[in-house]
């Protein structure tokens, strides 16, 4: 029996929303904040992130994979999961889901193909069997690989890159509108919610960026190019700058208006909240993080590669702890207060057993992982050969006569 | 043109899946969906099928225990249905007739629901504070002192 401080009403002591709509945003949002990093490399032409523009990509498509696992486990029935994608509408915000996430995992497919496309190619000339006709299934049958092809490859993941940015900000922005528009409960109603959840998924995308990049580069035995983390390091500070001033403009100005609202909301921070807001998502999630990233950025010509290193990976690791604890705060924070703003519930354990329970969660968050070693099994995130710019290539067209 | 013919292919395939997606979407869409609203509107009908109702009102009980109801109807509980402490009817009868019998919540939890003191109740509705009352009510059975169908004390 949960207990209760204040006047609660009856139905308001339940979280029905537990721990895996918790990592609904959380997982969504690497696939964004993934994304970004690509697009960073593909749309704005950042060169600095070329070593891990494939990484990130390959990171979106896996999360994107179970993006729907911890929704399926929360409501059960996954056999009726296909209906949000065969009936969408637009009275609710949920409904949309099946236009934003089909129309997003179709530009991500293509863009992996047209990526990958050369490498398919070359690996189908190279097997026999099989794994040849997979490979040429995969190629959908053209071995084109002349210099003009690959130029077109390169124009169009610059226009898919161009389509797939904003619809990896819809997708995800979307995510926080659905905490957003519920107007009953004020810890959510707010029109900065969808930003906020945005900003915080290119803060982890990024941040699992820069661990990954750095533990693929140890395990493959390739230098950790200091450019990169520090291009990474850099803009993960800017993410996290705009995301944590939001975060507190949002409470701040509740604050400063002093409304209804705020009487509850101020107890549910300091109370309810205290270890998860205050202490893991502002001080060791953000401020810490913030000086460590300060550091990397405004003493880069002073740091060794290490220290760079250890420094940003550190950092991210607070940043992925930061914004776990954001979308925890957010969900079940905002299921701890009723609707009368008079009173508050204990604070929530989710089970540790259980199809929403911690040991699924972690389940969950391993399983891209796992995902990403397999599609590096079939496409080899890092290129065997130096990479070349397919427009400056006139080696590859013989290749195509051998063929 | 040529050297865009892989474009085209994967166009196509994308066009082929939109194609069978359509398709299959109007075998997939539920005959009454959107008939009332974005929902299968057969689902009402199925659900009131599968899911009998499970209370009956304080009436249906009055029906064999009329006594009882009078003097519920009579004392300060009258706005409180016989099956909020009682179980719902379905429970102790079935075609008509009794079936099993009827269970009873006579926790304190219960009692406190309303009448544990909370600022925001009326000042006038009978609150207690659940730890100064006789020495801690916790365990003890509220219905042991209180009368529960017709309350004076």
């Amino acid at each position: 029996m949960p207990e209760i401080s204040g006047y609660a009403f009856p139905n308001d002591v339940h979280v029905h929303w537990s721990l895996m709509i918790v990592m609904y945003p959380y997982i969504t949002g690497f696939v964004a904040g993934a994304f970004i990093v690509t697009a960073l490399y593909h749309l704005f032409g950042k060169k600095e992130f070329e070593p891990v523009a494939r990484l990130a990509l390959a990171t979106s498509f896996c999360f994107m994979a179970i993006a729907t696992f911890p929704l399926n486990l929360h409501l059960g029935h996954a056999e009726r999961a296909f209906n949000v994608v065969v009936t969408p509408h637009f009275s609710s915000a949920m409904a949309g889901f099946g236009l934003l996430y089909s129309g997003y995992f179709v530009i991500l497919l293509l863009e992996v193909w047209f990526v990958y496309r050369r490498e398919i190619i070359e690996t189908a000339r190279r097997s026999r069997g099989v794994k040849r006709a997979f490979y040429a299934a995969l190629a959908l049958g053209t071995y084109d690989t002349s210099p003009e092809a690959l130029e077109v490859d390169h124009r169009a993941v610059k226009l898919l890159s161009a389509f797939g940015l904003p619809a990896a900000c819809m997708l995800h922005g979307y995510v926080g509108f659905i905490f957003g528009g519920i107007k009953a409960n004020p810890w959510w109603s707010t029109p900065l919610m969808p930003v906020i959840f945005l900003l915080s998924a290119a803060v982890s995308g990024i941040a699992l960026l820069v661990l990954l990049y750095q533990v693929t580069a140890k395990l493959g035995r390739r230098p950790i190019e200091r450019e990169t983390v520090q291009a990474m390091a850099r803009w993960l500070w800017f993410f996290l700058i705009l995301t944590v001033t939001l975060e507190l403009l949002e409470i701040v100005l509740l604050a400063y208006e002093n409304s209804d609202a705020w009487h509850i909301i101020s107890q549910l921070l300091t109370t309810r909240l205290e270890f998860s807001f205050i202490s893991v998502q502002m001080i060791g999630g953000s401020l810490v993080p913030f000086i460590l990233l300060a550091i990397v950025v405004t003493m880069n010509a002073y740091l060794h590669d290490r220290v760079r290193n250890t420094l940003a990976s550190v950092a991210s690791l607070l940043l992925l702890v930061q914004v776990f604890s954001m979308r925890w705060n957010v969900v079940i924070g905002g299921q701890l207060l009723s609707k009368s703003f008079r009173g508050l519930r204990s604070g929530y354990q989710p089970s540790l057993f259980g199809r929403e329970g911690v040991i699924v969660a972690i389940a969950l968050f391993v399983l891209p992982f796992v995902l990403l070693w397999v599609f590096d099994r079939v496409l080899p995130i890092e290129r065997a050969a130096p990479p070349a710019e397919p427009s400056r290539e006139p080696a590859a067209e013989p290749a195509r006569r051998t063929a | 043109m040529e050297s865009a013919r892989h474009v085209f292919r994967v166009l196509f395939l994308l066009l082929v899946v939109v194609v069978i997606f359509s398709v299959g979407r109007t075998f997939l869409v539920p005959k009454s969906y959107g008939a009332y609203g974005p929902y299968r509107f057969d689902n009402v009908a199925e659900q009131a099928a599968v899911r009998p109702p499970q209370h009956g009102g304080s009436a249906s009980c009055g029906a064999c225990h009329a006594e009882r109801l009078k003097a519920v109807t009579a004392g300060a509980h009258r706005k409180v249905g016989c099956e909020v402490c009682h179980a719902p009817l379905a429970r102790h009868v079935r075609d008509g007739a009794r079936s099993a019998p009827m269970p009873v919540d006579r926790s304190f939890t219960l009692c406190a629901r309303c009448h544990r003191r909370i600022e925001g109740r009326p000042a006038a509705f009978p609150q207690i504070v659940l730890a100064q009352h006789q020495g801690g009510v916790e365990g003890t059975a509220c219905i042991d002192c209180h009368e529960p169908h017709s309350p004076k004390l």
